[in-house]
């Protein structure tokens, strides 16, 4: 299915940048890269034919789309803006002490 | 050289993905019971047009309460690494048409943020959603009108305030329930249960209004918190 090459294509890109780049905020993009594809994939994978899963009043009742995981979905948004929250704090305060956020620099390999 | 390395590591991971992706059954395979029963039955038991509203704070309700306890864990974390820091007043705002236009668009916001949070078990939207438009507010605020007019206007107390006091409202309607019902956070009736109108859905509403004031105020913090907004003694005083 086309929705599992682009899951992986999203996925390894998002892999990529935290294994490749040194930038601090580069690595908490990577992190939300794979956080989005994650979630891109469940929805495409729980995807059937239907409505929006809200219901009407009155109307006799429509094919609806699973409203299971985009419940589990909202959980994991709130979830991942904490982290990405914490994680950009935590770069403020290194900026801070070590004025500098490169990994490389930050552990002494490079000057 | 190392990137061709890390590039050849995660084609190989992506093969052996794309064989795992075999394993996955057929969507018309799965018979989805609780998505099935939530479908059929979830307008009755719950009374909330919106089937993710419904699973999110009647179904799930403590679940959502988990939730908001990881922002608050959040925002407490934040606070404690970003405070106890003074600096001069970081931003003094933008021009006067910006000042003006936002001047009147802010009532709009506010209102709308109001909307999608009370009218979360009738159309999309809901306490999280509604929440970031609130918290919206305060950080144009601090960007239009300057670091120290948001400090002046909302201070941190009265965030804090209302971020507590809405992590107070849904433990309170989760002990009326244990209280009404015998179990946490049951679905208590205590008015007209139609389904369709403003005041139906049980206590889903008011939940909605708790999650949403907790958010709000929580994304207003963190943002408070990052920009390291204090303000200068004289400028606090004219």
């Amino acid at each position: 299915m086309i929705y599992n090459l682009v899951f992986l294509l999203l996925f390894m890109l998002g892999f990529y940048t935290i294994l490749v780049k040194k930038n601090l905020i580069k690595l908490v993009i990577g992190l939300n890269i794979m956080e989005a594809a994650t979630f891109f994939w469940v929805m495409a994978l729980n995807y059937r034919e239907g409505v929006i899963p809200i219901l009407k009043t009155g109307s006799k009742a429509a094919a609806v789309v699973n409203p299971l995981p985009q419940a589990l979905i909202l959980t994991g948004i709130v979830i991942g803006a904490s982290t990405t929250a914490f994680l950009l704090t935590l770069i403020i305060e290194i900026n801070k002490y070590a004025n500098v956020i490169d990994l490389d620099i930050l552990k002494g390999l490079r000057d | 050289m190392k990137n061709s390395i890390v590039i050849l590591l995660l084609i190989l991971l992506s093969a052996l993905l794309i064989f795992s992706f075999d394993f996955i059954p057929e969507q018309e395979i799965v018979v989805d019971s609780t998505a099935e029963h939530i479908i059929t039955k979830g307008l009755q038991e719950t009374g909330s047009l919106n089937l993710v509203t419904a699973i999110l704070y009647d179904y799930r309700a403590f679940d959502s309460m988990g939730e908001s306890t990881v922002i608050f864990a959040t925002v407490s974390a934040i606070v404690l690494l970003l405070s106890f820091k003074t600096l001069p007043v970081s931003s003094q705002g933008l021009s006067f048409i910006v000042k003006n236009t936002f001047g009147f668009l802010a009532p709009f916001i506010f209102l709308f943020g109001l909307y999608v949070i009370t009218h979360g078990h009738l159309s999309p939207g809901g306490g999280f959603q509604g929440g970031v438009i609130l918290g919206t507010i305060s950080i144009i605020l601090s960007i239009v009108y300057g670091s120290a007019y948001d400090y002046r206007k909302y201070p941190p107390k009265t965030k804090t305030l209302l971020e507590t006091g809405g992590a107070l409202l849904f433990l309170f309607i989760g002990g009326l329930g244990l209280v009404l019902k015998g179990h946490f956070l049951a679905n208590v009736n205590p008015l007209i249960n139609e389904p369709g109108r403003l005041i139906s859905a049980g206590v889903i509403p008011y939940i909605n209004i708790g999650i949403g004031f907790k958010i709000g105020a929580g994304l207003a913090i963190i943002f408070y918190s990052m920009i390291q907004k204090t303000y200068v003694e004289e400028e606090l005083k004219s």
